[in-house]
């Protein structure tokens, strides 16, 4: 059952630029170029730049679009977006989930919301025709159209402090773009023909889907683009980027740098398990008092009544070495006894602990010559609750380590930082 | 891979194993470490983790790990004998593995049991089309 491997538009620049290739979804995708470890830093410090064209888009349009999302997503569109929460509009983006209901994952997803009765959801590699054969399923005699928008766009992620500097550089009216550009907000299109392209366009008049997420935890944007011109959006940032610092970055570091920022990859730290008693409530549309949910959606009365919970947390540990994942690595409780399995064991190479207190290198209160070894950390599944600051044992075939269970990892991350500050 | 076959550092002066460690003879001991092809393939290596002075394996058996930015694995050792000295600067240093991996990157020394060991490693030309095998 060999699949072929499928290539991004920017595949011949990664190999020309000697990448160590791999799969990834289905996609032949650089791990690294010359350095993980300098292209994890270089995000933390200046900007990194990477090709995520393998993710996958799906549009929902149509007067029923948004029930059926509703539906389908986790989040409450009607009440996510900041604080109080507020319904999601035009020009803003929520983070959620959709699950089968058993409420086991089948994807997570950011969902933008384009106009009135549009929405562009975007899922994980390869999973474009599994989550649009599942709203169809769910679709029943709502009116709404779902096409897949995966081989119609390029994506293009630029993440560090530097970012919107260096799109400064290559946007055509960089102040009207910016303005407003609030975490989780986005703006343009990169449909020519869209009456939304106008809103933000490069400086050779390319439209863009321009977005403030990212997968890393710090300041940035994603880049939605057209396939044929990819290339040359990814090739004007790269050389607008030099004078900032700006490193082309692959998988390995995008893996280390989202594992620091307490970010689950889906189908590793979330998958086909119930989507709840993790560290990313926000995912899910709790009441106040956290005893149900402010909507029904599917998988929600799976979510409420779990007979035997298991509990998804985030832990460091005490120097960069790690278990492997592949092993398999399983959690071990103070006195010996099995308790769970190791989801995500990476290397934030850009923390330390200083005295005691954990530091980013993009710390601004780091000690003078701070120089951060890297600390593995990561996500594990147990059976029974555990508290922060709990130690726990993580095993494999080569070695034992001990870990702390944590709400954080990376401190000072920039992510939420406001635009006018980072330019 | 990110490197060309033509393009790894392949020393006449040291032999290979399948597992792409090299052995260098010097003075009656072995020395030990890795090929330009692991330290490529591997990534940037942040830990490498040694056994202490004195310890003594057989041929073949895991000596320590090498802990990549991707991934751990593990060193086996070309030759058996007792460790009578490892390189402490790798503690500090672990990227001298990847900028200098037949040089200031090598990991152990080992006092052979049986010499004969060394004689049946691989030699550059056998390394070389093992390589070209795996490719």
């Amino acid at each position: 059952m060999e699949k072929e491997t499928k290539k991004t538009a920017l595949h011949g620049w990664h190999v020309a630029q000697g990448a160590n290739m791999a799969d990834f979804g289905g996609y032949e995708m650089p791990l690294w170029y010359s350095s993980a470890k300098n292209e994890h830093l270089g995000v933390l410090q200046q900007a990194g730049l990477f090709d995520t064209s393998h993710m996958a888009a799906l549009l929902v349009s149509g007067p029923d679009a948004r029930d059926l999302l509703q539906h389908c997503f986790t989040n409450n569109l009607d009440a996510c977006v900041g604080q109080p929460k507020k319904p999601l509009i035009p020009g803003r983006c929520v983070y959620g989930a959709y699950l089968n209901a058993q409420g086991e994952l089948i994807d997570d997803s950011i969902i933008n919301q384009l106009s009135e009765n549009s929405y562009m959801a975007v899922i994980n590699a390869g999973m474009g025709a599994v989550v649009a054969g599942h709203f169809r399923a769910q679709a029943g005699d709502r009116e709404v159209t779902i096409s897949d928008l995966t081989d119609k766009l390029g994506k293009i992620d630029v993440q560090g402090p530097m970012a919107a500097k260096i799109l400064s550089k290559v946007l055509a009216a960089p102040e009207s773009a910016f303005e407003k550009m609030f975490y989780f907000s986005f703006k343009g299109y990169f449909d020519p023909t869209s009456p939304l392209a106008d809103a933000v366009r490069l400086s050779d008049g390319t439209p863009i889907l321009l977005s403030r997420t990212g997968y890393t935890g710090e300041f940035g944007f994603e880049i939605f683009v057209s396939p044929d011109k990819v290339v040359k959006t990814w090739e004007m940032i790269y050389q607008a980027g030099q004078q900032f610092g700006l490193t082309a970055c692959g998988l390995a570091a995008r893996d280390s740098l989202r594992g620091g920022a307490v970010l689950p990859l889906s189908h590793q730290d979330i998958g086909h398990w119930p989507f709840i008693n993790h560290p990313w409530p926000f995912a899910l549309p709790f009441n106040d008092d956290q005893s149900g949910f402010t909507k029904s959606f599917i998988g929600d009365q799976a979510l409420l009544t779990i007979k035997s919970p298991e509990y998804t947390y985030a832990f460091v540990g005490g120097d960069l070495r790690k278990v492997s994942t592949a092993d398999p690595a399983v959690v071990l409780d103070p006195a010996g006894t099995e308790i769970g399995s190791v989801l995500t064991c990476v290397s934030d190479m850009g923390i330390d602990y200083h005295r005691g207190r954990l530091f980013s290198i993009g710390s601004p209160e780091k000690p003078q010559d701070f120089k951060p070894r890297g600390l593995c950390c990561g996500f594990i599944k147990v059976k029974a609750p555990l508290q922060p600051g709990a130690e726990v044992v993580l095993k494999d075939k080569r070695r034992k380590l001990k870990v702390t269970i944590v709400t954080d990892i990376r401190p000072d991350r920039t992510a939420r930082r406001p635009i006018r500050e980072m330019l | 891979m990110s490197k060309a076959i033509g393009d790894l550092v392949l020393p006449d002066d040291v032999r290979y194993t399948l597992d792409h460690e090299w052995a260098r003879q010097e003075n009656g001991n072995i020395k030990v470490g890795i090929t330009d092809y692991a330290q490529d393939q591997l990534g940037d290596i942040v830990f490498v983790e040694l056994p202490e002075v004195g310890r003594i394996f057989s041929a073949g058996e895991e000596f320590g790990t090498l802990e990549s930015v991707k991934a751990v694995s593990e060193l086996y050792i070309p030759i058996g004998g007792e460790i009578v000295a490892i390189n402490e600067a790798l503690a500090e240093t672990p990227e001298q593995v990847n900028s200098d991996p037949f040089g200031n990157g090598w990991m152990i020394v080992v006092k052979p049991g049986d010499i004969a060991e060394f004689e049946s490693l691989k030699d550059k030309g056998a390394y070389l089309e093992i390589l070209k095998g795996s490719e």
